[in-house]
């Protein structure tokens, strides 16, 4: 399990994104557009119109009548559809251009802890049966179940966007990566290339349960990175920024996307003259946003239900128990405006919501899907995610983030003599059996009788869970959830999610740099 | 197998429309792949999956502009659409003069023995049972194991589909099957997991159920009751496997597009000593049964064993089309893809070869160290050209494994650390498509308590 920012895009994040309309604007008409039936503007203008058409409620009942002719405790059929941009600009240049649109629908089937699963890439009733039966085969000499008949729900966003960022006209979009590279570029001769990563989608979602449900919803989400490299002599260091989320077009201006490329030139910048990091344990302040990576990997996934309902995370069994410092307030929010780890309905058809994990240091819910809320005699805390429609779902993350405290942030550095600030992060992952845990950061500072003084490379920073969460001596009240970036890794199933925290400040964690 | 004239005839029909609607030239990539997976935990199968994937990639240029589309929306008039509209969008890509697809037609590389009719073949159910087995061996290896976590059994029938303006259609087939276990130890107090897992192309190559059932426990067992150790500089010796693993956080420093922007610490070093003498790294893309073997590459370049590093010197960087364009070397045939992405330089199967030393041996001439047995955590700066991870393993003393350890960092340069290297094993093998034999660092940092 673990988190990265998305610095491999390419490799982590399949790119892609959205057919908007406003190509057509873009494109100065230079292609005659055929005649005829156009899907893909169809299927922008009423959401899940498409999926819809094939997948209606009579349908949807018998195909999951067929997913319980054999018994089982649930079966739900989910259709999914993405448009997907992405444009890579790199050396100065748009390097590509892509869209994709992958589409399909899958049918699961689960009685205790076993789980059938089937897909299809066409979305076609007659593969739908297929698929249900074949999912149906998990279950072994049960008599039929029959489901509910489905009845459309309606569904209660978090946020409303009046203008999706996706649905930008294209021209806007290179428009910005041009930009925000030339403004990279301006910081520093020393500034040698810059590769900006846009990619955005439009996912539309379907979504039927045999306890009654039928679901539809939209999902809107960009992102943008920007990595410039500085190099000088035979040294080269890499910058790192973000900017996207689940937003409107006016988040672009309002953000100053330039000054965000400048900051990321700068870090390498910095970087290029930085210290080597100290190695061993000593005395750790964490930065607010994206510091959050911490809280996601010590505690978030071992929260997850599979592994509690497994009983093999260590945090099974600790509800109502004292896991970490008193001063610690975690939270799980799908509703945070504009997160990239934020919905309306998780892809079970589950309402999301805001789950406090732990107050006072004490651990006070467990994060939960359909299937492992039952087995846990509890109900699904609406964190059912998958990555698409080719995987079932399992409980997952949304923002997670450590909550305010009171603390003015400079006074966390107050009285360390030697210790380590850990400023621009990168990803982590975590081993949720032992809590042992880990997590990267990019730019560092010595603390040095409680003063942040001279830059130092990036460093693995480690850690038990437990351990760790009750050395934390104090909290700011800075907090920062950051919206822009983070892709969780799990089971080989990636989703965007958002993490945050305030300025944290611990009394020991290990190191792991060159410097003794 | 998929209709093959009719994906023949689907892609012949794309790539004509593209060439007509203005692209200079096109490529269709189309993938087919069925697989099946079961899971086992506690003798209960908890999960099977059964599903076919398929799905097309059209690449466009025009005027040395690119345009991608991908789409598992096979449907004529969707289609028709999205390549007119990706050859709109291409319009505003920047003209770069290395946008050219592969037009050296070779014959595809034979005998790489990729596909097994046995693999094919397969049923869920032989998979339920290779899975249970595989758990019973886990169980039955000691009391201390009760549990395991991720025992399954799978596999994978693909099919690639490839034509391009000046490459006619061609086709392969490849399977694979895998066995992946992690057993859960627990002594009261402590419970760690330890993970174990064989993929192969050839059903025959397979390590047993028993072999890899038994290596997930014994790797669970061994690391309960580790601690850290302290702070300190001192030899480091990376067990196969974990080798491979950083083998495979050093790929990038060898891909020819970081290469070429500056983003690898090793721009610019062809033909330098770059590692020890011991040291040769080979990308083998037609390595026989090799889980990274392919007749041909991503975008139809010719599939090849290239010698990245050889006894140290710099040798080669790996390209695709455009990066070896932009070079101005011969592409490798390194571009690695799926029908949904665009081609871009990746390993095949890529590997430190094996040297002389005996494993045993390489920790018998060490006084004090580490011996690491796993690594976590995203610790590689390529284009700085630094390492710093989370490790486990064992402390050496005396030339002994002593004790369990966990909870320490190792970190270094990576150009130190590659020069450094005083020993290297004679146990590769191949298991993933980045392998190692065990190597010995001279000295890393550890970071501790």
């Amino acid at each position: 399990m673990s988190l990265e920012s998305p610095i491999s895009r390419r490799d982590f994040l399949r790119n892609g994104a959205l057919l908007s309309t406003a190509i057509l604007a873009g494109s100065s008409g230079a292609i005659p557009w055929i005649s005829g039936p156009r899907a893909a503007e169809a299927a922008l203008m009423g959401i899940g119109q498409e999926l819809r058409d094939v997948l209606n409620l009579e349908t949807v009942n018998r195909i999951l009548s067929e997913a319980l002719t054999r018994g089982g405790d649930f079966a739900d059929l989910f259709a999914e559809q993405r448009f997907r941009t992405s444009i890579v600009l790199d050396d100065g240049k748009i390097d590509s251009v892509t869209y994709g649109y992958p589409r399909g629908a899958g049918v699961r089937v689960f009685r205790r802890r076993q789980t059938g699963y089937a897909f299809s890439d066409e979305i076609a009733y007659s593969s739908l049966l297929d698929a249900a039966r074949v999912a149906s085969s998990i279950v072994q000499n049960q008599s039929p179940v029959r489901p509910l008949d489905v009845t459309p729900r309606r569904i209660q966003p978090p946020f409303t966007l009046a203008a999706p960022a996706p649905l930008m006209g294209e021209p806007m979009k290179f428009e910005l990566l041009r930009r925000m590279d030339a403004a990279a570029r301006s910081v520093d001769p020393r500034i040698v290339s810059v590769r900006i990563d846009y990619v955005d989608e439009v996912r539309d979602i379907l979504i039927g349960t045999s306890d009654g449900s039928y679901v539809i919803d939209r999902q809107y989400l960009v992102s943008v990175v920007c990595v410039p490299t500085a190099a000088q002599g035979s040294e080269r260091r890499s910058g790192f920024a973000s900017l996207g989320g689940r937003v409107d077009q006016d988040y672009f201006p309002r953000r100053d996307p330039e000054g965000v490329a400048r900051e990321a030139a700068r870090q390498a910048i910095t970087l290029l003259t930085a210290g080597p990091a100290p190695a061993g344990a000593m005395p750790v302040v964490i930065g607010p946003g994206w510091g959050g990576v911490l809280i996601h990997e010590s505690f978030g996934h071992a929260s997850e239900g599979d592994g509690i309902s497994r009983g093999t995370s260590f945090l099974t069994g600790r509800v109502g128990t004292k896991v970490a410092s008193p001063v610690l307030r975690v939270i799980d929010d799908a509703t945070w405006p504009n997160g990239r780890g934020s919905y309306a309905v998780d892809d079970e058809g589950t309402p999301g919501q805001r789950t406090v994990l732990i107050d006072g240091g004490v651990l006070q819910s467990y994060l939960l899907d359909r299937q492992s809320a039952g087995l846990l005699s509890m109900r699904s805390t609406g964190n059912g995610r998958r990555m698409t429609y080719r995987q079932w779902p399992i409980p997952r993350m949304t923002n997670t983030y450590i909550d305010r405290g009171v603390t003015d942030p400079t006074a966390l550095l107050t009285g360390i003599t030697k210790g380590f600030y850990a400023a621009e992060m990168a990803g982590g992952s975590v081993d949720t059996t032992s809590g042992n845990f880990n997590f990267a950061v990019r730019l560092g500072y010595l603390i040095e009788n409680g003063q942040i003084t001279k830059p130092v490379r990036g460093a693995i920073l480690i850690g038990n869970s437990l351990e760790t969460m009750t050395r934390i001596e104090g909290i700011g009240n800075d907090l920062v959830v950051e919206q822009t970036r983070g892709t969780c890794g799990k089971d080989g199933q990636m989703v965007p999610v958002g993490v945050g925290q305030p300025t944290v400040r611990f009394s020991s964690i290990t190191v792991g740099g060159t410097a003794i | 197998m998929a209709q093959q004239d009719s994906i023949q005839e689907t892609l012949e029909r794309v790539r004509t429309l593209a060439e007509r609607s203005g692209a200079a030239e096109a490529e269709t990539y189309f993938e087919f792949i069925t697989l099946a997976e079961a899971r086992v935990r506690e003798r209960e199968v908890e999960l099977i999956q059964q599903s076919a994937i398929s799905g097309l990639g059209l690449r466009i240029l025009r005027d040395r502009k690119m345009g991608f589309l991908y789409t598992t929306d096979l449907r004529r008039t969707v289609v028709d659409e999205l390549v007119l509209r990706t050859i709109a969008l291409a319009g505003e890509a920047t003209p770069r003069d290395e946008n050219k697809l592969s037009d050296q037609v070779f014959p595809p590389q034979g005998n790489l023995e990729i596909y097994d009719d046995a693999v094919a073949a397969m049923r869920p159910e032989q998979l339920i049972a290779l899975a249970r087995s595989l758990e019973e061996n886990a169980l039955a290896r000691d009391q201390k194991i009760q549990t395991t976590l991720d025992t399954r059994a799978g596999y994978a029938v693909g099919e690639v589909h490839f034509s391009n303006t000046f490459i006619p259609y061609q086709v392969f087939k490849s399977t694979s099957c895998w066995l992946t276990c992690t057993a859960v130890a627990s002594d009261g107090n402590q419970k760690r997991e330890g993970s174990y897992a064989d993929r192969k192309r050839i059903f025959q190559d397979l390590n047993t159920p028993e072999r890899i059932g038994r290596k997930a426990a014994e790797r669970a067992l061994v690391r309960l009751g580790a601690k850290p150790v302290p702070s300190t500089k001192a030899p480091v010796i990376f067990e196969a496997e974990a080798a491979g693993a950083f083998l495979g956080g050093l790929f990038g420093a060898f891909h020819g597009l970081n290469v070429l922007d500056q983003r690898s610490f090793l721009a610019g070093r062809l033909g330098q000593q770059i590692a020890s003498p011991l040291v040769t790294i080979v990308d083998d893309g037609i390595q026989r049964r090799g889980l990274g073997s392919r007749p041909f590459d991503g975008e139809g370049s010719q599939t090849r064993r290239t010698v990245v590093v050889e006894g140290g010197k710099l040798a080669h960087f790996l390209h695709t089309v455009s990066t070896a364009r932009r070079a101005g070397v011969q592409p490798t045939g390194n571009a690695v893809r799926g029908y949904d992405s665009l081609p871009s330089v990746g390993a095949t199967n890529f590997y430190i070869d094996g040297g002389s030393s005996k494993p045993d041996s390489m920790i018998q001439d060490v006084t004090r160290g580490l011996y690491v047995t796993g690594t976590a955590g995203f610790g590689f700066d390529i284009a700085a050209g630094e390492y710093s991870q989370q490790v486990e393993g064992s402390w050496i003393e005396g030339g002994k494994l002593t004790r369990p350890v966990e909870g320490v960092t190792v970190a270094g340069k990576l150009g130190d650390m590659l020069l450094g290297i005083d020993a290297v094993g004679r146990d590769l093998e191949f298991r993933t498509t980045f392998s190692a034999p065990t190597i010995r660092f001279k000295e890393l940092t550890i970071g501790g308590v």
